[in-house]
């Protein structure tokens, strides 16, 4: 039978700085339309897992599988590197990461944000990237800022920003490394209701998060990383609320 | 218009030294500053993008011979630059029987390749720290959106780079304005040039020099303005807008 | 080695003569400078006003044409001064302008313009709580000034003084032009009478590198003095 190539697969991921291991072989699964939450406490190494899922980290050892399509690596004098930098450009496109700081470019507008890789990445011809664009940003709420620099917005506006811009490279997984962390807290509200609107639209999401209500509510598989490993992982109901390991139940306790 | 000129006729009879003859002579020169300096910018900018991408590179063959070569000619006077290329051309044995004479017989150009050189040099430092400046997020942003280095570079480095480093140009426009006023002292008729002839032959330090002052001065404001106007445009990005 | 064909001594007169130029006119731009940054933060309406018309006027015309306005300028000036006091008073008095003088004189007046908008960027740089917390603790103005005020509005103002002090330097390159004997000038002759332009030129080129070079050591050093307190990263601003 001819399955569909799973969106992304990671398979016995390692990760090095120096001589301290933190991705200790992780592996992962991400079926299409899955919201996968990572949590676990700062350190633990979720951050770097998911910035080695689109390369921006290399990875020391492990496999990378992206839509059936496994990411070749050579060995180098520095150490692993992929042999393609083409193809690595190539897969990042289908991965949209969106980051903590919202990484929008400055000294373009809102629109031109979200326009810029679809147009020069995917090579889309401009009329109808400047279309989806703009829906895009009507979807997040951000029609009338379209013509707006990034710093004449919120932080919350940035971040729903910067999802446009994810979503304008439909990609095949969207990464969130901690979406809503260097948010106000009354910005999160929205950044959150965006990002739910998308799972429940059947985006495949892996998101590194500390919100636990978006990890219960939302996701349909939550992975507890400790120290460079994978320590639970499973539904958000049995993971969340039936944690096996003490250090889990420490880390959801709730905090005085 | 007649009214103007009859007025205008009026006053240079009255005025020994400004005579029409003597204002063709600062025409001229300015004609001849403002040539000089726009090509060297022009030329200099487009030698000093390159280098200043090459400046950051992690190859040392690329690196150090860049920054050699802006070490040196920051590091020592216009002058003794322009005298090195003038002289050099000039007194270089065999260089007055090959084709290359036919062009650097004029001064223009000897003075042409020193200010452009002195300004490549001072603008790729320039761009240089403003590459340096870019905000590391939003290159990962680029990378991690699939860009590959030579797109990133033109598309996002560069372009929020040369914004940066705008003020800073706009500084070295107006020096190479005023460096420029060297270039009288290899007998090209410039704006100094002008100066310095109708002090010679009129004996008038104050007017020759006052006159010549005043016009540098208005070619100043108006680059000032230009790149005012300009970093208005071009920054807005970084404006907050209440 | 080189053979500089008797140029040597001569030359190396001019690199004196270059040196002391040069430190000379940098105490003049900066004893200016204080002035003109005190002036541009009084009270004074007209000191505000003709602190600005000077930094104005100097930064916005050639270093050159102003050399040879006021060395070509100033002697005929100063001739009519004497004149003048001749006719009205009977003084007879004749003033020659050294070309040494009149040297450290301008490049001292253009680079105080230069100096005068750093001190004041530095001035302004300085905490004003600090400022507040010495005169709580009973402070003189003057001591203020000296333990509290002076040593932060150094480390500001080094960076801006360090670069005015390259510029000045390659500057003093210009008194060649107007007659005084650099060692840019005795190289000029040199070459023009030798035919060989590298031979004398490319030594001079080489000097200035190593004073600037020089400088810069120096600079960062006294920078680094200055730094005590604040961490290293917030001194590259």
């Amino acid at each position: 039978m001819a399955a569909t190539p799973l969106p992304l697969e990671v398979i016995n991921l390692k990760k090095r700085f120096g001589d301290n291991e933190v991705l200790k072989g992780l592996s992962l699964k991400a079926h299409k339309g899955d919201v996968i939450s990572m949590i676990g406490a700062s350190g633990s190494g979720k951050s770097t897992f998911l910035r080695c899922m689109n390369l921006l980290e290399q990875p020391n050892e492990g496999e990378l599988i992206v839509h059936g399509e496994s990411i070749d690596f050579k060995q180098t004098r520095r150490g692993r590197e992929p042999a393609n930098w083409r193809q690595v450009e190539r897969i990042r496109a289908k991965l949209s990461m969106v980051f903590q700081s919202f990484n929008l470019w400055a000294h373009m507008t809102l629109l031109e944000n979200v326009v810029e890789a679809p147009i020069h990445v995917l090579g889309k011809p401009k009329k109808e990237a400047l279309e989806h664009g703009r829906a895009l940003l009507d979807r997040v709420g951000l029609l009338e800022r379209a013509d707006y620099y990034p710093t004449q917005m919120s932080g919350g506006q940035q971040q729903r920003g910067a999802i446009a811009r994810a979503l304008a490279m439909e990609p095949e997984v969207m990464l969130f490394d901690e979406p809503t962390s260097a948010l106000d807290p009354e910005l999160v509200g929205d950044v959150l209701k965006v990002m739910r609107d998308l799972a429940e639209e059947g985006r495949t999401m892996i998101v590194v998060t500390h919100e636990m209500s978006f990890a219960r509510d939302v996701s349909n598989q939550v992975i507890y990383l400790h120290q460079g490993v994978i320590e639970e992982a499973g539904a958000p109901a049995e993971v969340l609320e039936n944690p096996q390991s003490d250090r889990l139940r420490q880390f959801l306790a709730p905090k005085f | 218009m007649q009214q103007l000129n009859a007025w205008f006729t009026d006053l240079l009879a009255g005025n020994e030294i400004f005579t029409a003859n003597t204002l063709g002579y600062y025409a001229d020169g300015l004609a001849t500053t403002v040539q000089l300096v726009f090509l060297s910018l022009i030329i200099g900018l487009l030698l000093a993008v390159p280098m200043a991408i090459g400046r950051g590179s992690s190859r040392p063959w690329i690196k150090w011979p860049i920054f050699f070569y802006t070490y040196v000619f920051r590091g020592t006077p216009l002058l003794i630059q322009l005298y090195i290329i003038y002289y050099g051309v000039v007194f270089v044995e065999g260089i007055q029987d090959t084709w290359l004479w036919l062009i650097l017989e004029e001064p223009f150009y000897p003075a042409l390749i020193a200010f452009t050189l002195n300004t490549a040099a001072y603008t790729t430092e320039i761009f240089r720290g403003a590459i340096k400046a870019t905000n590391k997020g939003e290159i990962e942003a680029a990378r991690a959106y699939g860009m590959s280095r030579a797109k990133m570079m033109r598309r996002i480095i560069l372009p929020s780079a040369f914004r940066r480093a705008l003020p800073a140009y706009g500084n070295e426009v107006i020096f190479m304005l005023h460096a420029s006023a060297i270039a009288s002292v290899v007998t090209i008729m410039d704006l100094t040039g002008a100066a310095r002839f109708v002090y010679a032959r009129f004996y008038a330090p104050f007017d020759a020099f006052l006159f010549v002052a005043a016009i540098y001065l208005c070619l100043t404001f108006g680059i000032l303005y230009l790149f005012r106007y300009l970093e208005k445009r071009l920054l807005a990005h970084l404006r907050p807008q209440n | 080695m080189i053979d500089l064909q008797g140029y040597g001594p001569r030359l190396l007169e001019g690199a004196l003569v270059t040196i002391e130029l040069a430190l000379l006119s940098l105490l003049v731009s900066v004893i200016l400078g204080l002035l003109t940054a005190s002036a541009k933060m009084s009270r004074s309406w007209l000191a505000h006003r003709i602190a600005t018309l000077y930094t104005t006027l100097i930064r916005g015309v050639p270093d050159l044409v102003l050399m040879m306005l006021f060395f070509f300028g100033g002697q005929i000036g100063i001739n009519m001064a004497t004149d003048w006091l001749y006719y009205q008073f009977d003084v007879d008095i004749f003033i020659n302008i050294d070309e040494f003088v009149a040297g450290v004189a301008t490049i001292g007046l253009i680079f105080g313009a230069y100096m005068g908008e750093t001190f004041r960027g530095a001035f302004m740089a300085v905490d004003n709580g600090q400022i507040e917390a010495a005169r709580a603790y009973g402070m003189s103005e003057s001591l203020m000034f000296r333990r509290v005020r002076f040593p932060q509005m150094m480390r500001h103002a080094l960076p801006g003084l360090s670069n005015n002090w390259m510029v000045l330097l390659k500057t003093t390159a210009l008194v060649s032009v107007i007659g005084l004997t650099d060692m840019v000038r005795v190289a000029e002759e040199a070459a023009k009478a030798t035919h060989e332009p590298f031979t004398f030129l490319i030594p001079v080129a080489v000097v200035y590198l190593v004073i600037a070079s020089l400088s810069e050591w120096f600079f960062a050093r006294l920078q680094k003095r200055y730094d005590v307190g604040f961490g290293g990263e917030e001194c590259n601003n």
